[in-house]
């Protein structure tokens, strides 16, 4: 196989992955809307795509298989089947199918599948139900205006060898499976066998419909956007980073100069600079849209094994945020989603006689405020139960037995690992696993989850967390000759003790005492080894309390506040412990950017072995 | 002339040695290292390859090779594998062509600790240029050089 080949290939198999959750977000949204003829049609044009550009770049099982799942869907487009619970539950079953051989294409182009059984369950799911949905007989049969007809020579070749076959098989599928029973037994909304063939008559000319759209390019809006991969979008902000500390050195030396006009453009310069910049940092930025939709899918597929009947109101899909965190917080959303559908709405027993609507609703919405990127899911179930979250904490040990919480503190006892409210462990939850996952990932990416609830009205998980990962605000300090960056949410307070607000002790090292807190306060050089010439008291203590105790960390001085961009320190620092990255400073060298709660961690860990 | 026979050559003290170009993404003069802690004496700090962040080592502390006196210091850019580091030397100093067979083997000697890291000798002249398997020289391999459970004065 050679190069453009492989390059082909893997194009393809991108393209296909968007394809696919497409049409599975299609998929799910003709669960609710069975009828809707935009979505049957966009479903079709996307099956038909994938079975296209499939065989033509030679994977010929995805093309067989993609084949089959067409001739499903047209039956489903025609009317043939009722898009019943049943039916999408197969079409889903195949949209993974498909996934799964696209990330085994992608790992090996030469991979090969067992398409067989899948095929099996398409055909099983192709006999229609007799006792089909009743909405089925609001679908539009046969309703082709004359102008289409029109159309019909010229497209028609080029679809037609595949529409043929479609309509071929569609014909003998009818045959095989309708033919033992009376037609006059058949749902009235199943159309007769004699009419049915009127009607596939008709199967091509959708199928060119179709074509058509694509070739008229009736949808533009679709294709305005173009894929980069993050790695050139790195290098764009490298170079631009570059740009701006050699900006500053011009500015520099400009200063020297009497000319004003050289002033002058360096400073319209300055403004389009920081413009590129922005430009180039929005980059990174997605909408939280193909996130949020996943979502859909679990929270059908929880609510059919749980059988409770619950919706999905999504708010605010397309709310920005970093590509990173973007894929980081999908994880904690299935969980938080799961646990929302599975412990937070109730049976629709219990939802009816509490006078609820059978039918629960969780909500997921995200949305920007003071720089933060918010998500919340929210349920309308029951609501946390904390005295029951304190029993069952004491009974698992979790908690000492007479500890007293505050509710907020009950609430956030459900992250602790091991935590479950459930008897018994199930394929949905039990396993005390998830929230720790959750609240795991969020606190890596700097965030937080705050639990809101009211009994009998719902809870609400409300995740704050950074809009990027890639620039942080930062607080540069020096000990010794190095430069550092703390990171700026880590900083409660800076200060400079006095020498009676500092205790010396064999035992416990130096304390500092603050307003009634005594902490211990650490050299930032001895964490690192390094000696520092500066006494004392011209020194300025950091207060960190973002981790379990709160501490201090001595410095020689502080340079400033800025932004900095995060840089990733090469694999072969990997497992610095306190050290999160680096970045490059103003005068373009670059400094650690530590992570002062974990500094300490090893601290101590290194001095208990 | 493919490229393949082509070697970048330097100095590490009053030695030469040789490495081939294509692992070679580019040479320049010694800027200003920002130390990590924590690290072995052979890894200098990071530096700031034009926005990018990259280790930088020196060759002669981790092959034991006294530095020269009143050289230029230079840093060749690797590119290995797809991930780069740079690696100081004291003087960058040809590219030469060196065809397969005028490579000899390495002669064998007592094991010194540059030793494993010679792939092979070439002749030029009247001194000899030492192959080198670079990724081997800077234990590449064992990507990891942070020690965490090692205790510090």
């Amino acid at each position: 196989m050679d190069d453009f080949e492989i390059e082909l290939k893997m194009g393809f198999l991108e393209e296909a992955a968007q394809g696919i959750t497409d049409t599975e977000q299609c998929f799910l949204s003709l669960e609710n809307d069975p009828s809707n003829p935009d979505t049957l049609n966009k479903i079709f044009r996307l099956a038909h795509n994938l079975k296209g550009s499939s065989k033509a770049v030679g994977f010929d099982q995805m093309g067989a298989f993609t084949h089959e799942l067409e001739t499903f869907i047209l039956k489903i487009k025609n009317g043939e089947l009722p898009a019943s619970r049943n039916v999408i539950s197969t079409l889903l079953a195949c949209t993974d199918f498909v996934t799964q051989m696209i990330s085994g294409l992608k790992e090996n182009l030469q991979a090969q599948f067992d398409i067989q059984p899948f095929l099996d369950q398409i055909e099983k799911a192709s006999i229609p139900e007799t006792e089909s949905a009743p909405n089925q007989s609001e679908e539009p049969e046969i309703s082709t205006p004359p102008e289409e007809v029109s159309a019909e020579p010229a497209v028609d070749q080029l679809s037609s060898p595949e529409a043929v076959l479609a309509t071929a098989e569609i014909q003998t599928e009818l045959q095989s499976h309708q033919e033992p029973k009376p037609i006059m037994e058949i749902h009235e909304n199943v159309v007769p066998l004699e009419s049915k063939k009127e009607s596939e008559k008709q199967a091509p000319l959708k199928a060119t419909e179709a074509v058509g759209i694509k070739a008229t390019n009736a949808n533009p809006a679709k294709d305005d956007s173009i894929r980069v991969s993050v790695s050139r979008v790195e290098n764009l902000l490298n170079f631009i980073g570059e740009l701006v500390i050699l900006q500053s050195v011009v500015k520099e030396q400009a200063m020297k100069t009497q000319s004003l006009e050289i002033k002058k453009t360096l400073h319209q310069m300055e403004k389009v600079t920081k413009e590129v910049q922005d430009v180039a940092m929005s980059l990174r930025m997605v909408p939280v849209k193909m996130t949020f939709q996943k979502m859909q899918r679990i929270v059908r597929d929880t609510a059919l094994a749980v059988q409770k009947e619950v919706n999905l109101k999504i708010i605010g899909e397309e709310t920005e945020v970093d590509k990173t965190v973007l894929e980081k917080i999908n994880d904690p959303l299935v969980h938080l989603i799961r646990n929302s559908v599975d412990h937070g709405i109730e049976t629709p027993e219990t939802r009816k006689a509490n006078g609820k609507n059978e039918k629960g609703n969780v909500t997921l919405a995200a949305y920007h405020k003071s720089g933060k990127l918010f998500i919340e899911v929210k349920d309308d179930g029951a609501g946390l139960d904390s005295e029951k979250l304190i029993r069952k904490a004491i009974d698992k040990k979790i908690i000492k037995p007479d500890t007293k919480l505050t509710e907020e503190q009950a609430y956030q006892l459900i992250f602790a690992p091991g935590f479950s409210t459930k008897e018994v462990v199930t394929d949905v939850s039990g396993r005390g696993v998830g929230m720790d996952v959750v609240k795991t990932n969020i606190t890596d990416l700097q965030g937080e989850v705050l639990i809101h609830s009211k009994k009998g009205e719902g809870t609400t998980f409300q995740v704050i967390l950074p809009l990027t990962l890639a620039i942080i605000e930062g607080m540069t300090v020096t000990y010794g000759e190095d430069r550092y960056v703390f990171p700026f949410n880590h900083v409660h307070e800076t200060l400079r003790p006095s020498k009676t607000d500092i205790q010396e002790n064999t035992s416990l090292g130096q304390t500092l005492m603050l307003r009634g807190d005594n902490m211990p306060i650490y050299k930032l050089g001895d964490f690192f080894g390094k000696k520092s010439s500066h006494k004392m008291d011209e020194m300025i203590a950091l207060v960190i309390r973002t981790g379990p105790m709160p501490f201090a960390i001595w410095v020689d001085d502080i340079l400033g506040q800025s932004q900095v961009v995060v840089k990733q320190l090469g694999s072969e620092l990997n497992g610095f412990k306190g050290v999160s990255g680096c970045t490059i400073l103003g005068d373009g060298k670059p400094a650690l950017i530590l992570e002062p709660t974990d500094l300490v961690k090893r601290k101590l860990t290194r001095s208990a072995a | 002339m493919s490229d393949n026979v082509k070697y970048l050559c330097f100095s590490l003290g009053v030695e030469e040695f040789a490495i081939p170009l294509l692992s070679v993404r580019e040479v320049l003069g010694l800027p200003e290292v920002t130390p990590v802690p924590q690290t072995p004496t052979h890894f200098l700090g990071i530096m700031n390859l034009r926005g990018r962040v990259i280790s930088v080592m020196d060759l002669r502390t981790k092959l034991a090779i006294k530095p020269a006196v009143n050289t230029e210091t230079a840093v060749i850019i690797l590119d290995s594998g797809g991930f780069n580091v740079g690696m100081v030397v004291d003087q960058v100093n040809s590219v030469q062509e060196i065809l397969p067979e005028e490579l000899a083997p390495k002669p064998t000697l007592e094991s010194g600790k540059a030793n494993e890291y010679v792939v092979g000798v070439y002749k030029k002249e009247d001194h000899l240029i030492l192959m080198l398997d670079i990724a081997r020289a800077l234990s590449l391999e064992d990507k990891n050089l942070i020690n965490n459970q090692k205790t510090v004065a």
